[in-house]
């Protein structure tokens, strides 16, 4: 064994990495201009449709009187949900020191931070009254769930953008010291940014266990703050005593449902990213399979959530919920509902049950189905149960007793979307998409570990020999590994 | 006297358009065109007449004026302040009750409604549902207005407090303070409030576009936020009683002030509240919910009307997917 | 007797395109008709009503009906006119309209003049109207007054109400045998005072009725007793009203806006767990904030050192 050529070898490794991870920081092709090109037509006119709705109020959409809260709420509730994903990925395992978490912090972060930023403008693109937005600082009231969310994805918020943070500023001294070397386009602006985000990071000592005791904090806290976001999403029907909403399983189904559609939404990142940007060293589909199990494992528990929440009230067929639930079951829903147990909740688990099923193939075309699968599931949280009042609906226009959501909503939604893609795009063409600092330090206890098994090796060869002579016994073995 | 007159809803219609009507369908085109003809004439002229035509005030303290009716119409007090509004009249807590058994579903209380407070028609503060709570009992009429529930879901939801609960009992909604996030309608059990999708239409912001306003008349309405039934405090203040009580021609509806114990009905016949609910074993709308409303129902026994045609509710179920409380339909 | 049979076919379906041709001649006669009846009047009635309030003030109110859809209905709209009648000669007091429950309502003035009988006549006419019919109505009532005596803070509750009206040598004569009902003002109208409310004026006049005990008041614990005879043959509807302090207190709330879920501010117990559970977060949150920036002090500090 050699000390020196093992250095040298990890040298190597590294400066790969680093290169690999820089690499698309520094490009940007044609097929990127074209992609943030068509994002930024699909947002414009988005964005021309929500000027409409400002200005002839929310009647240009299909909401009325009966459903009052549609896609938006809906794309609110499952844009909140992916928002979970950074949390789970990156804090729990963190917090358990899984190690293969290391390649894919960085886009479970990035996630979170996206669609907590897109989640959170829903309800104010929902609004009646976006100009009176301030009432809600003046006049606030601390016995409103709404506020309860605007507490709360507040916070969320904050602490999602400094655990995206932390773990960047060693990245982006490294962006800024290895810019000097390389010609990039708007180095200046680039070297402004990285030097700024960088605040002086010097890779002292303190300095890395300020960072590591800062980190470890925030992995704390913000787990408790991401169970209280989708927990108080919820309320915002659950405190309601509407047929399917009034329901006490309400927060935690919301809950497991945002993990479980937000580390499928994980697992589609590190597939684009991998094949993208050509990280599949580093996301190989040993990753793959283990976050395909942790999925798994989510909807089974989110399986066990749908049990919960519709066979108990289908037992009893109380009057306006049983109502509700014949729609869902046999009635105009019915079609969607069950498509959507089937296929999101019983597929996946049938599928991901088999390590043939946690390739990478089936599981991002899984993971693809559970996405969208979870979006109608939100969709049918909330629509059906505004068409399923105490009151008779009686003589109203056929507008009111109907809802599907109409061009304005699916444009301003599809912006929305793009708006995400567009984020997540031009972070990745500014900021390396895996934090390099973890995946080096993954490398040097990869090494570690493998020095630690030739040690053992050694010694079990040094053994081997003191058996053969009795005679050696006083030689006591060359150190204690009891790494 | 006149003043009621333009607050109120115009019940009775006028005999020639109901006789025109009848005619149309009885002789064909030929009279029927004759009519129409007529008809309008009559309506032209009958217009000029109303509007060049003064008309005799007597205001309430006693004084006589002379007006034209155009400017009958637009008569409204000043309306109290936000802050008074939010208060409420000290000392009352106002209450209704619906004695079922002699309502015919004629829904003048919901026309009378919908003219004091300038709505559009689609939009019922108090709607008449035609109920059949199982296949074994009997359909009924069911009026039913805002709740102003003692604890209101409603109110216990808004961010902003632009809705509140007042001293007096009445639920109101503030539209200057209203953000139009409408969870307070997805919050409240009885599907009682109402969104303002759209603009107010042209005639009605010409109308009373510039009035002041003041959440005690609920008008002029503006766009994004949530208005409902807010039992005409304004009419209160005037010690004169809701548009649909007033407007009721079967003495349906009764209205009062709990702590005076007596609710009194459109014809002037007031009871002794206490003993008038507890003699007809009064009960309230979905009491399971525990919101505690303030409106009373008198069940619909020994009705005086005919028993509602429940064919056009089927038809309506069966052609907009419309679905009611009736037990029967459930399969499981 | 087959071509006579013929024959009266013939004969028949020209009788029967005769009887068609006059039928529909007919009809076409009745659609004018009803035609011409629509664009003519309604058949109206007025009922009357006389009221003098507790404010002296004497009203006169005329209900007016017509029939529609085959029943009778109140109209609104509809011009009254009010005549004065004294001494054979109608003398036109004001029109007024119908408001929308069909009441047409003047104010009379204080002295009308009367007849030898101490009467006077109000007449209410539908005259010349485009759409309804002529009709009139009148009401002949003699002036008589209720006079309370009670004692608004007695405890026997007793109200004696007695009731008098003018004699011819101008002298106030008492009234035996009249109704008196007893009522207790309320909000929007007044209530029975009781299960038997109406008590008889005995030879002096008077009637007595003692109030329940328990009647709500106001604040003060004060109500206003009605005492009312109404549709009375000679008097019409007469009314008078005086003030007691017999009611129960009315306990004003302490406190209307009470901390609560529905109320402008929160119950503390709620404002208490979100401050403690989201300000703790926000303490963690700023003491991370200062560690970001000791991480960006560190390099100089160990410089410095």
């Amino acid at each position: 064994m050699n000390l020196e050529n093992e250095k040298i070898d990890i040298k190597n490794e590294i400066e790969i990495l680093r290169e690999d991870c820089l690499r698309p920081t520094r490009t940007f092709s044609r097929n990127t201009q074209i992609w943030i090109g068509s994002l930024l037509v699909i947002i414009g006119w988005g964005l021309y449709c929500y000027i409409h709705q400002l200005r002839q109020g929310l009647g240009v959409t299909a909401m009325r009187n009966y459903v009052s809260w549609g896609l938006y709420i809906s794309t609110f509730v499952f844009f909140i949900g992916i928002s979970h994903s950074g949390t789970l990925v990156s804090a729990i395992l963190r917090i358990t020191k899984q190690e293969w978490r290391r390649p894919i912090t960085r886009s479970a972060e990035l996630l979170t931070f996206v669609s907590l930023c897109f989640g959170g403008i829903q309800p104010i693109i929902d609004l009646g009254r976006p100009d009176r937005i301030f009432n809600l600082v003046l006049f606030g009231r601390l016995q409103s769930p709404l506020i309860w969310d605007i507490i709360s994805i507040c916070t969320y918020f904050c602490g999602s953008t400094v655990f995206l943070f932390l773990p960047m500023i060693p990245d982006m001294a490294l962006c800024r010291d290895k810019l000097v070397v390389c010609d990039t386009r708007y180095k200046k602006f680039k070297k402004w940014l990285y030097t700024f985000m960088a605040i002086g990071w010097k890779g002292t000592k303190s300095q890395w266990h300020r960072l590591e005791k800062t980190m470890t904090i925030m992995t704390i806290i913000i787990i408790p703050v991401a169970v209280s976001v989708h927990t108080v999403v919820s309320y915002i029907f659950a405190m309601t005593l509407r047929p399917g909403w009034d329901s006490t399983v309400f927060g935690p189904y919301f809950v497991v449902g945002a993990l479980y559609s937000g580390s499928a939404c994980v697992i589609l990142g590190m597939a684009a990213f991998r094949k993208l940007y050509h990280l599949e060293k580093y996301i190989t589909p040993r990753h793959f399979d283990l976050i395909g199990r942790v999925v798994l494992a989510l909807t089974l528990i989110y399986a066990y959530m749908n049990l919960n929440e519709y066979w108990i009230p289908a037992y009893k067929m109380a009057t306006a919920e049983g109502h509700l639930l014949n729609d869902l079951f046999s009635g105009s829903y019915s079609t969607a509902f069950w498509t959507c147990q089937f296929g999101t909740v019983l597929l996946p688990i049938l599928i991901m049950s088999f390590p043939k099923g946690r390739k990478i193939t089936p599981l991002v075309i899984t993971c693809i189905i559970i996405a969208a699968g979870a979006w109608v599931k939100r969709y049918l949280i909330v629509v059906p149960t505004l068409l399923h009042p105490f009151m008779p609906i009686q003589e109203v226009p056929g507008t009111w007793s109907t809802y599907f959501p109409n061009y304005v909503e699916f444009s301003v939604t599809a912006a929305c979307l793009a708006g995400i893609f567009l984020v997540i795009t031009l972070f990745s063409k500014l900021f390396p998409m895996m934090a390099v600092w973890e995946v080096e330090e993954g490398i040097q206890i990869e090494h570690d570990k493998q020095a630690v098994i030739e040690l053992r090796e050694q010694r079990e060869v040094a053994e081997a020999k003191q058996m053969k002579e009795p005679k050696a016994k006083l030689i006591t073995p060359i150190t204690n590994t009891n790494n | 006297m006149a003043e009621e007159n333009n607050k109120n809803e115009n019940n009775a219609g006028t005999p020639s358009e109901n006789a025109g009507r009848r005619n149309f369908l009885k002789y064909g085109a030929l009279t029927a065109g004759l009519t129409l003809v007529g008809g309008s004439l009559l309506k032209v002229f009958a217009d000029n007449k109303e509007q060049g035509e003064k008309m005799k005030v007597l205001s309430s303290d006693g004084k006589v004026y002379e007006a034209t009716c155009n400017q009958l119409q637009e008569f409204r007090p000043a309306p109290v302040s936000n802050a008074e509004a939010r208060k409420g009249i000290p000392n009352k807590k106002f209450v209704m009750v619906f004695d079922l058994s002699k309502c015919d579903g004629c829904k003048k209380c919901t026309e009378a409604c919908q003219k004091m407070h300038y709505t559009e028609s689609d939009r019922e503060w108090i709607k008449v549902f035609t109920m059949h709570d199982a296949k074994a009992e009997a359909p009924y009429y069911l009026p039913k207005p805002c709740f102003h529930c003692d604890n209101p879901t409603c109110t216990k939801v808004c961010p902003v407090n632009a809705t509140f609960k007042r001293e007096d009992g009445i639920v109101l909604v503030d539209n200057e303070r209203c953000i139009g996030c409408r969870m307070c309608m997805a919050a409240c059990p009885y599907s009682t409030r109402f969104f303002n999708w759209s603009h107010p239409n042209s005639d009605q912001t010409a109308a009373i576009g510039n009035l002041p306003y003041s959440p005690e008349q609920s008008v002029p309405r503006r766009m994004g936020t949530v208005e409902k039934c807010d039992f005409c405090p304004d009419m209160l203040r005037q010690g004169k009683m809701p548009a649909c009580v007033t407007g009721c021609p079967m003495d349906v509806i009764y209205f009062g002030d709990q702590n005076e114990d007596a609710v009194t009905n459109a014809s002037g016949v007031t009871v002794k509240l206490s003993q008038f609910l507890e003699q007809n074993a009064a009960y309230r709308q979905l009491e399971e919910l525990g919101t505690e409303p303030r409106v009373y129902y008198l069940p619909p026994k020994n009705r005086k009307y005919p028993a509602p045609d429940l064919k056009n509710i089927e038809k309506e179920k069966k052609e907009k997917k419309h679905i009611d409380m009736d037990m029967s339909s459930m399969q499981m | 007797m087959k071509p006579k049979s013929t024959l009266d076919c013939r004969y028949f379906l020209k009788r029967l395109t005769l009887l068609i041709t006059i039928i529909g001649l007919f009809s076409v006669i009745v659609a004018a008709q009803d035609q011409s009846q629509s664009q003519g009047k309604t058949e109206a009635t007025i009922t009357m009503s006389y009221f003098k309030n507790a404010d002296m003030r004497r009203t006169a109110v005329a209900l007016v009906k017509a029939k529609v859809n085959g029943k009778f209905a109140p109209v609104k709209n509809v011009k009254v006119n009010f005549y004065l009648e004294n001494d054979k000669t109608q003398k036109l007091l004001e029109f007024v309209k119908t408001d929308n429950k069909g009441h047409a309502t003047i104010l009379l003035q204080n002295d009308l003049p009367l007849d030898d009988s101490l009467y006077f006549t109000i007449i209410a006419k539908i005259e010349a109207d485009p759409l309804y019919e002529d009709a009139q109505e009148q009401i002949h009532y003699t002036d008589a007054n209720i006079i309370l005596s009670l004692n608004p803070h007695d405890t026997t509750r007793l109200v004696t109400a007695k009731v008098t009206e003018l004699g011819k040598d101008g002298k106030e004569l008492p009234v035996n045998g009249a109704e008196v009902k007893f009522y207790v003002q309320r909000l929007f109208g007044i209530m029975p005072a009781s299960e038997d409310y109406a008590v008889s004026t005995d030879e002096k006049g008077e009637a007595s009725f003692t109030f329940p005990k328990i009647i709500p008041g106001d604040t003060a614990g004060s109500y206003t007793v009605v005492a009312r005879m109404e549709d009375n043959a000679q008097f019409g509807n007469v009314e008078t009203k005086a003030p007691t302090s017999w009611g129960t207190v009315l306990a004003v709330e302490k406190d209307p806006f009470p901390r609560a879920l529905w109320e402008p501010y929160a119950p503390l117990p709620l404002v208490m767990t979100i401050s403690i559970l989201f300000g703790g977060v926000w303490f963690v949150y700023f003491y991370l904030f200062f560690q970001i920036w000791k991480i960006k002090k560190d390099p100089i500090e160990t410089a410095k050192s």
